[in-house]
């Protein structure tokens, strides 16, 4: 059973840019889930899945919606059984170094309940082929509301230097608790515009404060630019810190990794 | 009357909320905010306690009356009917300069359609006593599936400087199309993280590229203190860029 790892936070805090850094890190073989329908994190890998062939959860299950209606068949039980086949076959994007599912944009009227229910029953089925599951979440808070993740060993909620994010976190913690979505750590990270003044604040505001990413122009260079984040040299300030963070949450960063 | 619709978007943490406290002051009263972010930012922005000013949240006065059924409360009247009472008399927050309504979070299981519904039913009622109705969005595209208004005067799309603006712009045009929601004008706007090379990504998009709020120290350091930005000095550097912004638009 893998582990599985959230990143969440307000939006702009660097939760896909956390995943993106973090993801190197992490054992293989790994999966790596974009809850995001605006789909930022295969941008900021450099993957571009259609042109790889891949489908988005939400263009699969509009497209078998459409091909049953056409032939007269309806109804959610259904839906569920195709879907677990098409997800592994024509969503799940594989290469080397990682997997990766992407949630994607709907066009067409409506919210993202149902292509976060697919996920939300197959993520169970999934962590079982993996060492370690990253989920990328959307800006906010709905995701948690939906309960798409309902076990999470480790969630990390990236912080920007504001009093919103001192109350982003309580209601993260109201929302879980209440809601019962488990984790085992919820570890807090500041992002790259924290200075030492608020990073104090923070230390003594919270116990589970883990460190910032640190300031790197690569990152905003290569974001500019459409470049895959993995690309980042092993020593940029960026990376270094995600590596250091990671250290102490526990994780074991062998050499070579 | 008929309210002009604002509604501000874009990706998480290009400043839409921002945006939204600081047009506030410009535009010709009575406005009506309406913050559909679960999260809350923009009541936290200018400065609002809702619970303090014994407001509740859309969230929370759908709890209740929701509850309330449940335990057995007259059903002669329907949720929504409910609800829209409820908008005035507990949700609305009316101050000087202008009145908010906020989303809110809910601590129960399940996403936010029902209190989006109630919003999206009431806003063209509500838009019979303002002059202008200024929407801030929750990061991302969700709220554009959800059709939340339908019927747009100025949408302005708040841009941060990475290529996935670019490709936000394009998707959110699309789910727009696909959609069926209406716009008198599409603009973008740049956020103060741009420089004149990113700027001219922008300019290029064929869209109609409005200009840059301006970094100002203060903005930062309001946010981080929970600070009002409607205490700004009028001629900080964030407010007079806003200022320029709306005068392109048309409305100052």
């Amino acid at each position: 059973m893998g582990r599985v790892i959230v990143s969440t936070g307000r939006g702009g805090a660097g939760k896909s840019t956390f995943v993106a850094l973090a993801s190197r890190y992490l054992k293989p073989p790994k999966l790596l889930i974009d809850l995001d329908p605006d789909e930022s994190l295969a941008d900021m890998l450099g993957i571009d899945l259609s042109e790889k062939g891949k489908k988005t959860i939400s263009s699969a299950l509009y497209d078998i919606i459409e091909e049953n209606k056409g032939a007269g068949r309806t109804g959610y039980g259904l839906l569920s059984r195709v879907l677990e086949s098409t997800i592994k076959s024509d969503c799940l994007y594989r290469d080397g170094k990682f997997d990766l599912i992407s949630l994607g944009t709907k066009f067409s009227v409506g919210c993202y309940c149902a292509p976060d229910a697919v996920l939300k029953e197959f993520i169970p089925t999934l962590v079982k082929d993996y060492e370690e599951v990253l989920v990328d979440s959307p800006a906010g808070l709905e995701h948690l509301n939906r309960k798409v993740v309902v076990d999470i060993d480790d969630l990390f909620v990236l912080l920007d230097p504001s009093e919103k994010s001192i109350k982003h976190i309580e209601r993260v913690r109201a929302i879980t608790g209440e809601l019962k979505v488990n984790y085992d750590h919820l570890y807090l990270l500041g992002n790259y515009r924290f200075s030492e003044e608020t990073e104090e604040y923070l230390r003594s505001a919270a116990e589970d404060y883990l460190g910032k990413i640190n300031y790197d122009p690569d990152v905003k260079q290569y974001n500019l630019g459409g470049k895959s984040l993995l690309g980042l040299p092993e020593d940029s300030p960026a990376t270094l810190s995600v590596k250091r963070i990671l250290v102490k949450a526990g994780y074991k960063i062998g050499v070579g990794t | 009357m008929m309210a002009r619709k604002i509604v501000s978007t874009g990706r998480g943490g290009a400043g839409k909320s921002t945006f939204v406290a600081l047009i506030s002051r410009y535009l010709k009263p009575p406005s009506l905010l309406i913050d559909l972010d679960p999260d809350l930012s923009l009541a936290d922005m200018l400065g609002l306690d809702f619970h303090k000013e014994k407001k509740r949240t859309v969230s929370e006065a759908l709890y209740d009356v929701v509850e309330g059924r449940r335990r057995g409360a007259s059903v002669s009247t329907t949720t929504h009917e409910l609800m829209e009472a409820l908008l005035w008399s507990d949700c609305l927050y009316e101050g000087k300069g202008f009145d908010l309504i906020t989303l809110g979070t809910k601590l129960t299981e399940g996403c936010y359609c029902a209190a989006d519904e109630i919003l999206r039913r009431s806003i063209p009622k509500l838009a019979r006593n303002y002059t202008n109705i200024v929407v801030d969005s929750p990061a991302g595209v969700e709220h554009l599936n959800r059709n939340v208004v339908s019927d747009i005067n100025e949408l302005f799309v708040i841009c941060d400087p990475s290529r996935k603006s670019l490709e936000h712009i394009s998707r959110i045009k699309k789910i727009i199309e696909a959609v069926g929601i209406k716009y008198g004008h599409f603009y973008l706007v740049a956020n103060y993280e741009f420089d004149e090379e990113a700027e001219r990504y922008l300019q290029n998009t064929g869209e109609i590229y409005l200009g840059e709020i301006d970094y100002d120290a203060r903005v930062e350091q309001y946010n981080l203190q929970g600070k009002s930005l409607l205490d700004l000095p009028e001629d900080s550097p964030a407010p007079l860029s806003v200022k320029r912004i709306l005068k392109k638009a048309r409305l100052v």
